[in-house]
């Protein structure tokens, strides 16, 4: 990221006046903008690495305990998890157009993108909120502490508590991705507000951005392996 | 820095109606993932399930994250942790398909409601399921 102490415009010696936002070690914008964007490539690239190893878990459990996994998957509830699919793909929608609008000078209309798409990450939230509930009331949970045992067939009663303990790590890492994220955006939209970022400054809201739509990515991953199987 | 507005307005000066073509694409799948993904196909399901899902993936990626325009180094960073992700559940899945039996991860006792399962639940001193 750009330096945040703001120098005042050329007061380091350069002999030209940078803007506040470059760094004084950068030649130029463009320099600095592609350092910063493969910065957050790389931490996406962990961010990916990340979940792999969750997905990896699944891999290894769904292959050894398929009639769980199917019979467990059929115990969500799809209506929710579809409404929060298109929850999450319409956000990363939204701060797509929030991206472009900043980038064409429109601040008001970035700064309503980002609201829109912080809410759409309260009620994503919420509805977890009341899937979570649920599976606590019937004991569909992780390990020992799994009793829902008549939910299942004899066949797919063991190895059930092992798709809860995937189920719970996979989407409470996500859900706690989808709170980081809106706090970047919540903090990023104040920012917008306050007239920091512009036409010539809008690269915070990219990687903002960007870490979304990784919240995204990883939906589009986790709901057909936990909804759908 | 005049060049550099130049070039950077080069690599993406398309309107919002990009996004807009992307954010329906992406949502008729997702109901098309939802119909295939209750339909009973064995085990095309899950590869259907996968296909659908990485070409949604594959279009935030390129549209909403600007792999499309950008490219270059960044693009690499991404597909190689993504081919790196892949490697690791390959290689597992490997070991897993090869393992002996007994040594292949136990997933908990046998349901209480078959008799086996109540036998082994008896020794493991579990609380007894109601209405067994």
């Amino acid at each position: 990221m750009s330096s945040s102490k703001a120098e005042p415009a050329g007061g380091h010696g350069h002999g030209h006046a940078l803007p506040w936002y470059q760094a004084h070690h950068f030649d130029s914008m463009e320099v600095q903008n592609h350092a910063v964007r493969l910065g957050m490539w790389l931490f996406l690239g962990t961010e990916v690495l990340l979940f792999a190893g969750l997905f990896l878990g699944y891999t290894v459990y769904r292959w050894l305990y398929h009639q769980s996994f199917h019979e467990a998957s059929r115990l969500l509830s799809l209506p929710l998890g579809t409404i929060n699919t298109i929850i999450l793909i319409t956000s990363s929608f939204t701060v797509a157009l929030g991206y472009h609008a900043i980038k064409v000078g429109k601040q008001k209309a970035c700064v309503g993108y980002l609201a829109f798409t912080i809410a759409c990450a309260g009620a994503f939230l919420v509805i977890k909120f009341f899937e979570y509930k649920h599976k606590f009331e019937v004991g569909e949970l992780p390990g020992r502490f799994f009793t829902a045992y008549h939910d299942f067939s004899p066949l797919g009663a063991k190895g059930a508590n092992l798709y809860y303990a995937i189920y719970f790590l996979a989407t409470g890492l996500h859900a706690f991705h989808v709170i980081v994220g809106a706090s970047i955006l919540a903090w990023l939209m104040v920012r917008v507000h306050k007239g920091k970022y512009g036409p010539h400054h809008y690269v915070p809201v990219e990687l903002g951005a960007l870490y979304w739509h990784l919240v995204d990515l990883v939906w589009i991953f986790l709901f057909p392996l936990l909804y759908l199987i | 820095m005049a060049e550099t507005t130049h070039k950077e307005a080069a690599h993406e000066d398309h309107g919002i109606g990009r996004y807009v073509l992307i954010w329906g694409i992406l949502l008729a799948f997702t109901l098309l993932t939802v119909f295939t993904g209750r339909m009973d196909l064995g085990a095309a399901n899950i590869f259907i399930a996968l296909a659908i899902a990485t070409t949604k993936a594959t279009l935030v990626v390129l549209f909403f994250m600007h792999l499309w325009d950008t490219g270059g180094v960044n693009r690499l960073v991404f597909v190689v942790s993504v081919l790196f992700a892949i490697v690791l559940i390959l290689g597992v899945f490997g070991d897993l398909t090869a393992r002996y039996a007994p040594t292949l991860p136990n997933g908990g006792p046998l349901p209480p409601h078959s008799a086996a399962g109540a036998a082994e639940a008896v020794e493991h001193g579990m609380p007894p399921i109601p209405g067994h």
